[in-house]
């Protein structure tokens, strides 16, 4: 039976939204492929993710309580959720493509021996075998690749699979023995430091602000953020903002930067070099606001205003706000 | 101290990727082929912690055929302080994926045993972000992937890694592996004297059988390549009257797109 375990990582009992996006998908796979899906999940202190688990469509949750799982440690969680692939055997492990997976996952391949397929945004059964497609050249052009091995370890980028919700009572819960207690940690995280003033993270954001040269100056960069603001969106920005110093590099949004497919996409004063528009082309819907009306943003673009950026963001920023009060 | 370097070359970030024939098939042909942006991070972080302690070594390691990689060693890191460099020319690598990559790259570098491994955080072609991770598993040390600061001292490290929303500082016993991230430092250009004198620091070309690794079966199979799905043709909204073209924005967002 072609099970798939879905890893729900969680920071301080908060659970990454990428992790319901994925047990969602992972169900509607199952329904087709026959199997169960399972959470997996590490925590230190008691995590509930039993009924949002069974919510999304698991059918049981995993657990290992232990107090390596407080803080990201590479070793020991890598460790533990191996022992839970080598003890239940799933067919496909799904690890959220987030700083903490994309660490975890190859680890977590090259201790099973396992394939990994990094960032994926979409998996398919074809009766016999999964087909995962992956983006690559940021995004330039996508692979279907089908693993040799089970179990495959398979990234996901968020927001690549919509989440469903109201399937079912709570997952079965059971804990598993994560087999870290002899291990000695390899690196050790000693603090975690939020960023000054950054809400809502690019990478997880749904909507995505984004300004480049047409912004003429860091001085102008709050007309991004403002309007971010407004729509609870993140503020990103193109290389050349960032290389000229505007903006730290941890905003920029390209094929050097941060591959991004939120649902909506507002470009400011962007051009559209191919290198950025690799880094946001699979956003599911793009505004473009230029001034240059033969800019290639306008070509990835649904909607586009041509003109003046400084005019225009305000009178946008009262017109959203307008619509959310 | 010594470090190796793990080094990649790639189609430059502003390649277009085109599919031909009835079969899809990614033309590579024309590419034109740098080191990967990332890896040049490592590079320079390697030649920064040379300057701080003198007498360090540092080795770059790539895989690929000799002549087509020769240049981009040369320049990009033998000429900026790079002691010498290792390639791992290997017909029977031309298929491996990213697991068969790193058995071979660990290879390499258990016969160099070196204090410290720096990498760049990805590709920008595959994008996998796998090879340091897994590199550092298979030699048994400490990582820390998508650095975007260094320091060492004692036999060990400190880094600050970028993770959603800030930073994890993470500490590590040498040897480990670190892979970079922008931010890290600002890599600096090759001389022209200095690419002329790095045609004189040894380039050793070595095959699989030489490291004593038998090339790895690949641990999945390529099926197709796809170009992206392509995209509607853009509604345009003259900007003549920014409050009309802001207000009709919002309206067509709403309604039309039901983004917000």
């Amino acid at each position: 039976m072609p099970n798939i375990a879905v890893f729900i990582e969680q920071r301080d009992g908060q659970v990454k939204k990428v992790a319901w996006q994925m047990i969602s998908e992972a169900r509607r796979l199952v329904d087709q492929a026959g199997g169960e899906v399972w959470g997996v999940c590490l925590h230190a202190a008691p995590c509930d993710a039993a009924h949002q688990a069974g919510a999304h469509g698991a059918h049981r949750l995993f657990t290992a309580e232990h107090e390596l799982f407080k803080l990201y440690d590479s070793a020991a969680w890598a460790t533990a959720v191996a022992a839970f692939a080598r003890a239940k055997r799933p067919d496909l492990l799904m690890v959220g493509a987030t700083a903490l997976g994309k660490d975890l996952a190859p680890k977590l391949a090259q201790k099973l021996g396992a394939a990994c397929v990094s960032d994926s945004i979409a998996v398919k059964w074809d009766g016999n075998a999964w087909e995962v497609r992956r983006p690559i050249f940021a995004g330039k052009c996508y692979v279907d690749v089908v693993p040799r091995t089970s179990p495959a370890v398979v990234g996901v980028r968020p927001n690549a699979f919509a989440l469903s919700e109201g399937r079912g009572g709570a997952a079965a819960a059971e804990s598993f023995d994560p087999g870290v207690a002899s291990l000695t940690p390899l690196a050790r995280v000693t603090e975690v430091q939020a960023a000054a003033g950054r809400k809502v993270e690019l990478t997880e954001a749904e909507t995505i602000v984004s300004g480049g040269r047409g912004i003429k100056g860091p001085e102008h960069y709050h007309l991004i953020e403002e309007l971010a603001a407004v729509l609870g969106a993140a503020a990103g920005a193109s290389r050349a903002v960032v290389d000229a110093g505007w903006v730290p590099h941890s905003h920029q949004v390209g094929q050097t930067g941060k591959t991004v497919s939120p649902n909506l996409y507002i470009a400011c004063g962007i051009s559209g070099a191919i290198q950025h528009l690799a880094g946001m082309s699979s956003s599911k819907c793009i505004v473009a606001i230029n001034k240059d009306p033969n800019a290639p943003i306008f070509k990835v673009a649904d909607y586009g205003i041509t003109g003046d950026l400084f005019a225009i963001l305000p009178l946008l920023q009262r017109e959203v706000e307008k619509l959310k009060s | 101290m010594k470090i190796a370097v793990l080094v990649k070359q790639v189609p430059d970030s502003e390649t277009r990727i085109q599919l031909s024939g009835p079969a899809q098939k990614l033309d590579d042909s024309k590419f034109t082929r740098v080191l990967n942006p990332y890896d040049a991070y490592a590079v320079e972080e390697a030649v920064r912690i040379k300057e701080r302690a003198p007498g360090t070594e540092i080795v770059a390691i790539t895989i690929g055929a000799a002549d087509r990689v020769r240049e981009t060693l040369k320049k990009d890191c033998l000429a900026v302080g790079c002691d010498r460099a290792i390639v791992v020319a290997d017909p029977a690598l031309a298929d491996a994926d990213e697991a068969g990559i790193a058995v071979v790259l660990a290879a390499a570098l258990r016969q160099e045993a070196c204090d410290l491994i720096l990498a760049g955080k990805q590709a920008i072609d595959d994008d996998a972000a796998q090879v340091g991770v897994r590199v550092a598993e298979i030699l048994g040390i400490a990582h820390v992937a998508v650095v975007t600061k260094l320091d060492l001292a004692d036999g060990a490290l400190t880094a600050q890694r970028e993770i959603e929303g800030g930073v994890e500082i993470v500490q590590a016993k040498l040897p480990a592996l670190i892979t970079c991230q922008k931010g890290l430092n600002e890599p600096r250009l090759p001389s022209l004297p200095n690419i002329m004198k790095a045609s004189a620091k040894p380039m050793r070309v070595v095959t699989c059988a030489e490291l004593g690794v038998e090339p790895p079966a690949r641990t999945y199979d390529v099926k197709r390549y796809a170009p992206p799905p392509s995209r509607a043709a853009c509604k345009v909204i003259a900007g003549d009257d920014p409050a009309a073209a802001a207000a009709e924005l919002a309206r067509l967002l709403r309604e039309e797109a039901k983004v917000i």
